[in-house]
């Protein structure tokens, strides 16, 4: 366990190369390779990152990534793009009702339909009025905000929130 | 119905009578009054008129004039009751010894509840005749105010609504009963006598106009009747979910969570019903009956008593069929309760029924119960169709009648065919608003329990807050403090204790010692009967709630969490702190490991009182939620109950961290959560019976002792056999 939460500073922070999901990072220019980020508040606070190494050590937390210079921000993203990637949607086609679930047919940000299963408590507004659904397996999707939405997508919305 | 269920509560028990009986005012001493009378049937468990009296000076049992038992108040250290199947025993402490000194049937439990109350205000509270007698009278008076004054008052801004709904409701009455007149004129002035055709384009067009102003009417009805159930319903639910909020925590041990969840649901919306819908029918049906009968006696006074004729036959009928009904009812309602249980039985103990392989035998049981069920419908049919086809008979033969004599009438032209039709038709509309006034009274006296049980609620007194704000150091006395939750049993006897600010004290005790208790009261949840509790040498009673809850936090061994996230849980009590403020209590809570584990991490919803976490992991964000209001007195209440041997060291190591120099309240069975903690306090049956440091009292050799050297024993034993695995 590690006792103690060591905050970073995000100037003190180089992030030198990314992988899939792990990143080469310069801590007051210690190195650490195959460093893990992890958000510990996905869906409220995406902006803090917490450091691990690949044995689950703490070096420590990023109370807003965003602050990384911008190089360091760009490779960071890169990887948090990847394991933290939520589609987000765009348009709201229809839900349906069926066998005590709801099947709703979307359009994401990509251009791509798709058919979200959910079960009927499944949307959360987050205070910022950012709206995510998640889907009977646990799957997370993203509107940005309800007026982002078309009228027949805010009236659909409304009839699960 | 028997004897004693005609007896209200007060003939048993009367509370400061007024006329007391020559034989006990006989050995009455100077200036002793009679405080409570309560007979009992009872002596020696035969049936035998036997009196308890208690007055100011004595509890006293007489049989036929004679004093069987005679207890001096002053004598008295305590009053119980003994439960056994049929019968309830009063039993009195004097001495240190318990004796039974009456005994009652089991249906007199609520007024001897009362009476023991009474006799412990006196004798441990200390609490004079004069405020006991104030308090007894206050209270009575309360029972008798009149609930329908205080639910029309409460209802009051429901009121124009209401008229309005009335006022569309009785025009629409009075279009529904127009038609059947303008028929009358259209038999009667244009059909009959095949004239005035102009007419008929008329009665058309008012027919026309009718039917569409039925339609704009209902409409508006509707949407009026919705916005006054909506609102009667906000009003009722608000109010008692507002007093909820506010009263102590007394009140929901007393009602349950479940008999609370009826009230401000089941009951709310009885009183919505009755008000929006049987109230408006009771003024328009009576309305009904008087217009409606005036148009019958106008058409026909000799159709008119014919056809009130069924209307005595069926009231007679159904006298006779509410006799016998009733119980058809129950049988049904009970039937369905058994198959419920069964149902519920059967998916709650779904484990228990494999793993004894009891499957088959409830599949049986689940078929027995259904066919109960079905054979108790079948036979309320078969009830009902003894009252009903005999009453249609009844309406029908009355209906041939009327047809009969008034086709005579029309024939010897004493009444027109018009007038004939209406007369059918309006006498349908004449039964119809008296069958709705009987099913009105019925609904009446249904809503009439619906309403004392919410004022019951509304009724409850709120948790009084002082106004004493101040930072707290954390010195804690408990003064001679009695608690009770019953009235009876008492949890604390004349606790004294005395926690020094940043002192670690232990609570140890067998279960049901009062452990808990003392940390509710310390947080005055509830209060104490008797004695008092002080922090920093200010009453609990003076302070401020909010000041002193925002100070004072608690952890219980199966904290109920919101169905919210992890994060908000943690930060209930202070919304306002950052992501990395929620991480570092979580981690003094050894919480954080297991926090990102899961996925969604802090963002994890934890679902109906936490059902989405281990029993361990609610602690310890409950835990942490607590330390996030860095409050100055922690309680800790089985911090370590629900967690396996290492998280159980983690926590241990995490407590002893963040409860230094913070005065901290461990409550544990097991001991080695108590191994950092300055002092150990010993509970039994409510009473302090130990105090000192853990070496202390394993020198000492009493029950701390006793507790500790069978926890090790057990630990052995299981050393033991693990090894021989």
């Amino acid at each position: 366990m590690n006792d103690e939460l060591k905050a970073i500073d995000p100037k003190t922070v180089k992030v030198l190369k990314a992988g899939l999901d792990t990143v080469d990072i310069s801590v007051n220019g210690k190195l650490y390779s195959n460093v893990i980020p992890r958000k510990p508040f996905p869906l409220s606070h995406p902006e803090v990152v917490l450091l691990c190494t690949e044995d689950g050590r703490e070096i420590g937390v990023i109370e807003d990534y965003r602050k990384l210079d911008a190089k360091s921000r760009g490779e960071l993203e890169k990887v948090l793009d990847v394991i933290y990637y939520i589609p987000r949607i765009k348009r709201i086609n229809k839900i349906d009702h069926k066998e005590q679930k709801y099947v709703w047919k979307v359009e994401i940000e990509e251009g791509k339909d798709i058919e979200i299963v959910t079960w009927s408590r499944c949307v959360r507004i987050m205070p910022d009025g950012r709206i995510f659904i998640k889907d009977v397996n646990g799957h997370y999707y993203e509107v940005r905000s309800l007026s982002s939405l078309d009228l027949k997508s805010k009236i659909l919305l409304g009839t699960m929130i | 119905m028997t004897k004693n269920e005609e007896k209200p509560e007060e003939a048993e028990l009367m509370l400061f009578p007024e006329d007391v009986p020559n034989w006990i005012k006989e050995g009455l001493e100077r200036e002793e009054d009679v405080i409570a009378i309560m007979d009992t049937e009872l002596y020696k468990g035969r049936f035998a008129e036997t009196s308890l009296v208690l007055t100011n000076k004595r509890v006293m049992v007489y049989r036929k004039g004679d004093i069987l038992e005679d207890i001096s108040l002053t004598r008295i250290e305590e009053a119980s009751i003994r439960t056994y199947l049929n019968i309830c025993i009063l039993v009195i402490k004097t001495g240190g010894v318990f004796k039974g000194i009456a005994a009652f049937n089991r249906n007199r439990f609520k007024s001897l509840e009362k009476l023991v109350t009474i006799i412990n205000n006196l004798v441990i509270g200390k609490i004079s005749y004069e405020l006991l007698k104030s308090s007894v009278t206050k209270e009575s008076r309360l029972s008798e105010k009149r609930i329908f004054r205080r639910l029309f008052g409460l209802l009051r801004p429901t009121l124009p609504l209401i008229i309005v709904s009335l006022v569309l409701s009785m025009v629409l009455r009075i279009f529904d009963l127009t038609p059947p007149y303008l028929i009358k004129i259209l038999v009667d002035e244009v059909l009959t006598p095949r004239a005035h055709i102009e007419k008929l384009y008329w009665i058309l067009a008012a027919l026309l106009a009718l039917f569409i102003g039925q339609i704009l009417l209902n409409v508006a009805k509707g949407y009026i009747n919705t916005k006054l159930n909506l609102l009667i319903s906000r009003i009722m639910r608000s109010a008692i979910f507002k007093k909820l909020q506010r009263t102590s925590l007394f009140y929901h041990d007393k009602f349950g969570s479940g008999g609370l969840f009826t009230r401000i649901f089941d009951d709310a919306r009885q009183i919505q019903d009755f008000i929006a819908n049987s109230l408006q029918s009771v003024a328009i049906n009576a309305g009904a009956v008087v217009f409606v009968g005036a148009i019958l006696v106008s058409l026909s006074l000799k159709l008119t008593i014919i056809s009130i004729l069924p209307l005595f036959i069926t009231f007679i009928m159904a006298i006779f069929y509410s006799m016998r009904a009733p119980l058809y009812y129950f049988r049904v309602w009970r039937k369905w309760s058994n198959l419920v249980s069964t149902v519920s039985d059967a998916l709650n103990a779904v484990l228990l029924l494999k793993s004894y392989r009891k499957e088959r035998e409830y599949e049986e049981k689940f078929m027995k119960e259904h066919i109960g069920f079905e054979e108790s419908q079948i036979a309320s049919f078969k009830i009902e169709q003894t009252f009903w086809p005999p009453v249609w008979l009844v309406f029908l033969g009355c209906n041939l009648s009327i047809w009969f004599l008034g086709g005579l009438d029309v024939l010897n032209g004493v009444l027109s065919l018009g007038s004939l039709i209406a007369f059918t038709t309006y006498m349908w509309e004449f039964y119809g608003p008296i069958f709705g006034l009987i099913e009105s009274f019925a609904s009446f006296q249904r809503v009439k329990v619906s309403i004392e049980r919410v004022f019951e609620l509304l009724d409850l007194e709120e948790e009084k807050s002082g106004t004493y704000r101040a930072p707290i150091r954390g010195n804690v006395v408990f003064d001679n403090v009695w608690f009770t939750y019953d009235g009876i049993h008492y949890v604390l006897k004349n606790v004294s204790l005395d926690i020094k600010s940043g002192e670690r004290v232990g609570i140890v005790g067998p279960s049901g010692a009062g452990k808990t208790t003392m940390a509710k009261l310390m947080l005055r949840l509830y209060e104490p009967q008797f004695g008092k509790i002080a922090v920093d040498g200010v009453d609990l009673k003076e302070y401020d709630l909010e000041s002193l809850r925002r100070q004072v936090a608690m952890v219980m061994q199966d904290t109920p969490l919101f169905d919210i996230s992890i994060a908000e849980n943690i930060t209930i009590a202070k919304p306002e702190v950052s992501p990395l403020e929620v991480m570092r209590v979580a981690k003094l809570a050894a919480a954080h490991d297991f926090i990102m584990k899961l996925p969604e991490a802090y963002d994890t919803e934890v679902g109906r009182r936490g059902a989405k976490l281990s029993g361990g992991e609610k602690a310890r964000i409950a835990l942490a939620a607590a330390l996030l209001k860095d409050p100055r007195i922690l309680i800790l209440d089985e911090p370590t109950a629900m967690l396996d041997a290492l998280t159980e060291d983690k926590v241990i190591e995490a407590l002893e961290r963040v409860t230094k120099y913070r005065t901290t309240l461990i409550i544990a069975h097991r001991l080695s959560t108590l191994k950092f903690t300055d002092r150990i306090v010993v509970l039994d049956d409510g009473r302090v019976i130990e105090t000192g440091a853990h070496k202390e009292l394993l020198k000492k050799g009493g029950l701390y002792a006793e507790l500790w050297n069978s926890q090790l024993k057990g630990l052995a034993r299981r050393q033991v056999i693990l090894y021989e695995r």
